[in-house]
């Protein structure tokens, strides 16, 4: 499937994101010929183990995440960031791990907002909040070149795309950046044609990203 | 709009639709109009027929003009090609020059039969054609998927640069070294439009498609011959597609101005390309000037025809 790099906010110390970020973010897309073409959404789910005795938690891992992705409706992601491990499962499978009563969801994040067509590019802008409420947390922005599913033959376009899009987003005087960093995808067993296992990853790696912005934010504050 | 005829055949002179609407023009205006006309699909078409016309340098101009020392190598590049007769011969001498393509051939429904299993990862299909194609050789190497039966039927060439392109080119008569037609498109693509008149869903690949249909004419124009190898090594030249940058502006990608598009450079120049990687002595010297414009690459704004 096509590759792509999910990139997330990084704002300037002592700033955070707000929403007028975000339509600054989407005119920028469309200063660039960006057409409109639709929404998309993405969540992001925490999982924490439920001990039914006085079992030794310490073998349970902590960053158990599930993720579901619009473009793969039927499938639903698992990871352990720390043990580089990542797993594609039917979606019922999360009505089995309510009927198991084995995990349960702690915190579940929503990804969403519009999604743009730039010819052979596909982009996506969206806010991160928590599912149960509207409180903006992040932004990230997802960048596909359709043409292509191998990542080492596409990273000089994307490299290209990158600095077109940062020349774009410096006219706008926000303070912060788009950031990538890219997951090592061998670790977690996959290979250079691009999955929707990738993007799985990506997320992962992000959402570390946010949390450690969030309490980078808050130590500055304290 | 050139008119394109249902066997593939161009009407290359077509100046005298666009007098039809011209009642009230004068002499002066038609002849005008028409020479217009003329002279623009004569470029467009016969470009090995405009030598000396085009001769003012242009600022942009990066590639060099060869005159005097091309007219050696061309005979020397004849001389060799002429041993390049048959369609074995040229496949078998393009795989030795180009270790990185993959080229498979095939009947004509055959390949549509192919096409529509696509998209497959090429290992699996390297795969599939051993044992597809185990008919056809014996215990020739890959190369042998041209079998002594089945050379007079091909008709169709698919080359595969895994992971950035596939092209496919149709072969009339089947068997010949006759290309009528080449295409263009992700190696991720499939379906029964996978064929070499069809045009990828991909802006990138449909704009090489519409430049590799000028560059077949300007081989077929030059010598028809050499047209179908001096083809698959222009071909070959598009492995550096999303990786090469272009040789004017020196960025990869570029918006198009005109279809709004962030593209890499999808032209490569055809007039002056030479296939021939000769290891005489005597043409070494000409051909690697030559060779070197095979490897520039031009945004489409950034293309001038003089290039």
């Amino acid at each position: 499937m096509p590759l792509k790099w999910v990139f997330h906010w990084q704002p300037n110390a002592g700033t955070t994101v707000n929403s007028q970020m975000i339509n600054e973010v989407s005119q920028c897309v469309e200063s660039i010929n960006g057409v409109k073409e639709g929404r998309w959404k993405a969540t992001l789910t925490f999982y924490k183990p439920m001990f039914r005795d006085q079992a030794v938690p310490a073998e349970y891992p902590r960053d158990f995440l599930g993720i579901s992705l619009p473009e793969q409706p039927n499938r639903y992601y698992f990871i352990i960031r720390s043990q580089k491990i990542v797993l594609e499962a039917d979606s019922s499978i999360q009505m089995i791990m309510e009927k198991l009563q084995s995990y349960k969801s702690r915190v579940s994040l929503t990804f969403e907002g519009f999604q743009y067509q730039l010819g052979d590019f596909q982009l996506r802008v969206g806010k991160v909040a928590p599912s149960a409420s509207e409180n903006l947390r992040g932004i990230v922005f997802e960048v596909e070149y359709l043409p292509l599913s191998s990542m080492e033959k596409s990273r000089q376009i994307l490299d290209g795309f990158v600095e077109i899009w940062q020349e774009a987003m410096s006219k706008r005087s926000l303070p912060g950046h788009f950031m990538h960093i890219e997951p090592n995808f061998a670790e977690f067993g996959l290979s250079d044609h691009y999955t929707s296992q990738h993007t799985a990853v990506q997320y992962a790696t992000v959402m570390a990203q946010l949390i450690s912005a969030v309490q980078t934010a808050q130590g500055v504050r304290n | 709009m050139p008119l394109v005829c249902p066997d593939g055949a161009v009407v290359a002179y077509a100046w005298k639709r666009q007098l039809a609407g011209q009642a009230g023009a004068s002499a002066v205006d038609r002849t005008r109009l028409a020479l217009k006309a003329f002279t623009d699909q004569k470029r467009r078409f016969f470009p090995h027929l405009d030598d000396g016309l085009n001769g003012q340098s242009s600022a942009s101009e990066s590639v060099p003009k060869k005159h005097c020392g091309s007219q050696i190598s061309t005979v020397t590049q004849q001389e060799e090609l002429s041993d390049y007769r048959t369609l074995s011969d040229v496949l078998m001498h393009v795989e030795k020059d180009m270790p990185n393509m993959k080229i498979f051939t095939y009947q004509r429904l055959d390949w549509l039969k192919r096409a529509s299993t696509l998209p497959c990862s090429a290992e699996e299909f390297l795969m599939d054609s051993s044992k597809e194609h185990d008919f056809h050789i014996s215990n020739k190497p890959r190369l042998g998927l041209l079998g002594a039966v089945a050379a007079d039927k091909v008709a169709v060439i698919e080359l595969l640069f895994p992971s950035i392109f596939r092209a496919i080119i149709s072969l009339h008569p089947a068997g010949s070294i006759d290309p009528d037609a080449v295409a263009f498109f992700s190696p991720d693509e499939g379906g029964s439009y996978v064929h070499a008149r069809g045009f990828s869903v991909y802006h990138v690949f449909k704009h090489v498609t519409e430049h590799a249909a000028m560059a077949l004419q300007h081989f077929l124009g030059t010598n028809t011959e050499t047209a179908l190898y001096s083809l698959l090594h222009w071909i070959f030249s598009y492995q550096t597609l999303f990786t090469e940058p272009c040789s004017k502006c020196k960025r990869l990608l570029s918006m198009d101005r005109q279809s709004d598009l962030l593209l890499p450079p999808v032209y490569h120049p055809y007039r002056s390309f030479c296939a021939i990687k000769s290891s005489s002595p005597q043409s070494i010297s000409s051909t690697k000037n030559q060779t070197l414009d095979a490897s520039h690459a031009y945004h489409v704004g950034c293309f001038s025809e003089e290039a």
